[in-house]
């Protein structure tokens, strides 16, 4: 428990070190040397210093609700909840920020909401089989309880783990799922309206989203934490390679590629384990 | 016991009587307002009396209802030939071959024809204070309608709780016949109160639909008298284990899906919007459609684990999702909200199908909090009609700069329907922890896949719409609160109330007032214990300081967007890459989606046949 609160207290700045990270790693895959590892934080002590120009209240304020909620639900999932519930919480702290991207009257803030939703529709059930698909393997929704189990959950589903993996762009807004922030046609999305300390709370959710993403993935390792570290590292440098091998797909080709490859997969896995299992 | 229960239906139909003839608005106003609490004290002394209660009838009784049947056939049949609508004109003379058919198969034998017991007092509730709040709701909106006609519009509406009282209470197939086609009657009578064309042909396809739904169950009385020798539904419960045949109870379950207007027979409840918007609220939320579910329940211990039920939940579970994609492509207001019923009848019966203890308590969930939070979202869809003249998504664009208010509650509706910690989503979670366990049959995977996927897509719908609602151009320049009406403020905020703090009690909820009734649906509570706020199921737990945890995010929201600016911050325009746009915009109309119409159309039809031939073991 107290473990729990250290890490989700902790975890803007590990975020924030995962990010400075990727941004390296990133480099390195283009060739080039990249930004120091601190580079985020650079970033954010500069943001602290710059004028904030808002468009209104609501909007600024849903920022920073954005930020907690995101932090709260990263607690949930950490304090070894049901993870169903996590998953679902984690649509809540979506829902600040597109309600804060609707709030205001701009095109690109709109459309990048609307694509947030539509991320939400292509990753969520993914993630509900894969939960379902932990449960079936480890007979329990609990996340201390999965985390302290005897069995391999990677073994009995390697699908719906190759699925969870494939989904992670599109919860990160990586390549080829960047389609809500967009940078080159959407500038951005929900995120274009916010400016200094508001834009810096948004900045921080995002590395926040990083420790949540990739808790799932350390879950399929069950009770042997070391594998599960590996599987997070290997995870993450899949995530990049493809995030830099890849172009944009529009929203028919994300919703089309989850619904109709991932969950098929996943529900592939689910019955045959749990037909070997009768 | 038996008088209270008869009072639940007969106070109704008094009042109703007593507003039809008093000649002055403030009178009817008055009659109305006491239907409230009346009736919420008849459902509280039934509901703490002994149950179930098996009532026996006089025989008179039964020659009284089948005179009944063959009047309401014949004015049917006498509409039909009015309107001249083949449809109608040929399925009442099919009901009236059946019913004569039935009549002289039909043993004779001594039973109770009324049956009491929590399911229907759980029906009680909903009728009492849900139904009621609408008919006072619709006291108001009459006077802002027409209020020469306001008499004729708040009986009817007083006299349809009664029959739903009456109808979640009969025991004997062929009275629930009469009770389902008078629904069927009242809902025909409300959709074509304005008269003008759309609504008398409105009003004219919902009497058709429903008509086969009267069909299907004359034709389960007679396979139910061929293979069982029995009609009443505690007879055909008793028979768990050992039915001959699932023929009668396929039928009854394609009663069911029309009634709760499922694909393809959603178009009934669809062109009910032509009528009042109190018609709409009443028909989604505490009568007419909740029918479906209850008439599920009813079956679903003799159901459960069969192929009719395997079939149910995936023909429910693909309503579920197919009509919520639909409504995305939806701009009327009223319309989005219908084919959400829809979509979550579409969840109740899957629960309800499903059969296990946690399955029925998710099912009862959902139909307590969907009626509530129906009834008041048709209200407030109302409100929005009478007072700020917006119909559709183009008109509510801004609406948060005149109507604060009405937002909030409409917000406060819609995220109930999705996101944590309300009554909706912990029927959903329970819902998909329930179908993991049975992972091993394509029913129960397919049920999960539909929940996952159909829930995010209502997610989706219900963001795009307060998305547009809460859009403001700038600061409030200066904030005002709406004034409303008391009427409409004294039927809404109850509902908003009960949605709020029915969700943050959920554990108390479901545990205590809940779980006894699904221990009389099927014979045993749901595995669910109370811990404080903390609702602990078999497998897993939500706690209190999650929900408390969610309700102060969700709550701090309204308070901050209202009240509190952040001074010392210069305000912008929102940013245009140094372009002149204008900035009136408006949503994504998922146009794409509209293509699969009619291959969702086409799929249900299978759907049903394949429930009802397979399922009742036709072939």
């Amino acid at each position: 428990m107290t473990l729990a609160l250290v890490l989700t207290l902790l975890s803007p700045v590990i975020g924030g070190f995962v990010y400075g990270f990727e941004r390296i790693l990133r480099a390195r895959m283009q060739g080039r040397v990249g930004p120091p590892l601190l580079q985020p934080f650079y970033d954010f002590f500069k943001l602290l210093e710059k004028r904030s120009l808002i468009v209104h209240s609501f909007h600024a304020f849903m920022g920073i609700m954005y930020l907690l909620g995101t932090w709260f639900s990263l607690y949930v999932l950490l304090s070894g909840g049901d993870i169903l519930v996590a998953i679902f919480f984690h649509l809540l702290s979506l829902a600040f920020l597109v309600v804060g991207g609707f709030s205001v009257r701009s095109p690109y803030s709109i459309i990048g909401s609307m694509r947030e939703l539509l991320h939400m529709v292509a990753y969520e059930p993914v993630f509900v089989l894969a939960a379902a698909g932990l449960y079936l393997v480890t007979g329990t929704f609990q996340v201390s309880e999965i985390l302290h189990s005897d069995q391999l959950p990677i073994l009995y589903v390697p699908l719906v783990f190759l699925s969870l993996l494939l989904t992670l762009p599109s919860v990160l807004k990586k390549s080829p799922f960047d389609l809500s922030e967009a940078h080159q046609e959407i500038i951005g999305g929900p995120e274009i309206e916010y400016s200094g300390k508001y834009y810096e709370a948004v900045y921080t959710a995002k590395w926040i989203e990083y420790v949540y993403a990739f808790f799932f993935v350390f879950l399929f390792a069950g009770g042997k934490w070391w594998l599960g570290a590996l599987l997070v590292l290997f995870s993450f440098f899949l995530v990049n390679l493809i995030d830099n091998v890849t172009a944009r797909f529009n929203f028919r080709q994300m919703v089309a590629f989850h619904w109709y490859i991932l969950i098929p997969l996943t529900v592939i896995n689910l019955m045959l384990l749990a037909l070997w299992r009768n | 016991m038996e008088k209270v229960a008869g009072a639940l239906v007969l106070v109704p139909w008094l009042l109703a009587l007593l507003v039809f003839i008093s000649p002055w608005h403030r009178v009817r106003q008055f009659f109305t307002f006491l239907s409230l609490p009346i009736l919420t004290f008849l459902t509280y002394k039934v509901s703490v009396g002994n149950l179930p209660l098996l009532v026996e009838t006089p025989n008179w009784l039964n020659g009284l209802v089948t005179l009944y049947d063959f009047l309401l056939l014949f004015y049917f049949l006498y509409q039909g030939l009015k309107f001249k609508d083949f449809l109608v004109s040929v399925l009442s003379l099919f009901q009236l071959f059946l019913l004569v058919w039935v009549l002289k198969v039909l043993p004779h034998k001594e039973g109770a024809e009324l049956l009491v017991d929590r399911l229907t007092v759980f029906m009680y509730w909903i009728v009492a204070t849900v139904g009621t709040l609408i008919a006072i709701y619709a006291t108001k909106y009459m006077e802002q309608e027409d209020l020469s006609r306001e008499n004729r519009f708040v009986s009817v509406l007083l006299w349809f709780l009664g029959v739903m009282n009456f109808a979640v209470s009969v025991n004997n197939l062929e009275w629930f016949f009469a009770l389902f086609e008078t629904t069927t009657l009242a809902s025909y009578v409300l959709i074509r109160f304005r008269w003008d064309e759309i609504s008398v042909k409105n009003a004219l396809r919902a009497l058709w639909m429903n008509q086969i739904g009267g069909v299907a169950i004359l034709l389960a009385i007679l396979f139910a008298v061929k293979y069982y020798g029995v009609y009443r539904f505690t007879e055909i419960l008793s028979m768990k284990g050992h039915l001959a045949s699932m023929v009668p109870l396929s039928f009854l379950a394609i009663s069911a899906l029309v009634k709760g207007a499922q694909l393809p027979f959603h178009r009934w409840l669809l062109g009910a919007m032509v009528a009042p918007t109190p018609v709409s609220a009443i028909l989604h939320s505490a009568t007419m459609v909740k029918i479906a579910p209850y008439l599920i329940l009813r079956l679903s211990p003799v159901i459960k684990g069969t192929l009719l039920a395997k079939l149910l939940i995936i023909t429910t579970g693909f309503v579920f999702v197919s009509a919520g994609l639909l409504a995305l492509t939806q701009s009327n207001f009223k319309k989005i909200l219908a084919y959400s019923t829809i979509s979550l009848l579409g969840l109740m019966m899957l629960t309800g199908s499903m059969g296990s203890p946690t399955a029925v308590l998710a099912s009862l969930l959902l139909i307590l909090f969907h009626a509530v939070v129906k009834a008041l979202l048709f209200m407030e869809a109302g409100v929005m009609e009478k007072l700020f003249k917006a119909k559709y998504i183009e008109d509510i664009k801004r609406l948060v700069e005149r109507a604060p208010v009405t937002v909030l509650f409409i917000s406060i509706g819609f995220m109930s329907m999705t996101i944590v910690p309300y009554g909706i989503f912990v029927a959903k979670w329970l819902t998909i922890e329930e179908a993991s366990n049975f992972l091993s049959h394509g029913a129960y995977i397919s049920s999960i896949i539909f929940v996952a996927i159909g829930g995010v897509i209502l997610s989706l719908l219900y963001f795009k719409v307060i998305g547009v609602m809460t859009r403001k151009r700038e600061e409030f320049v200066r904030f005002r609160l709406e004034r409303l009406p008391f009427v409409y403020l004294f039927s809404t905020v109850p509902l908003v109330l009960f949605t709020v703090f029915g969700s943050l009690f959920i554990a108390r909820l479901s545990a205590e007032l809940i779980n006894p009734v699904v221990a009389q649906v099927v014979d045993s509570p749901a595995p669910v214990k109370a811990a404080g706020l903390t609702l602990v199921t078999g497998v897993s737990a939500l706690y209190g300081w999650q929900i408390i945890g969610a309700f102060l995010l969700l709550l701090i929201v309204p308070i901050f967007a209202y009240f509190v600016h952040f001074s010392g911050t210069d305000r912008v325009f929102p940013y245009t890459c140094g372009e002149r746009v204008d900035l009136t915009l408006g949503t994504y109309n998922f146009f794409c989606v509209s293509s699969i119409e009619p291959f969702v159309e086409t799929a249900s039809v299978a759907l049903f046949i394949l429930t009802l031939v397979l399922g009742g073991g036709l072939v």
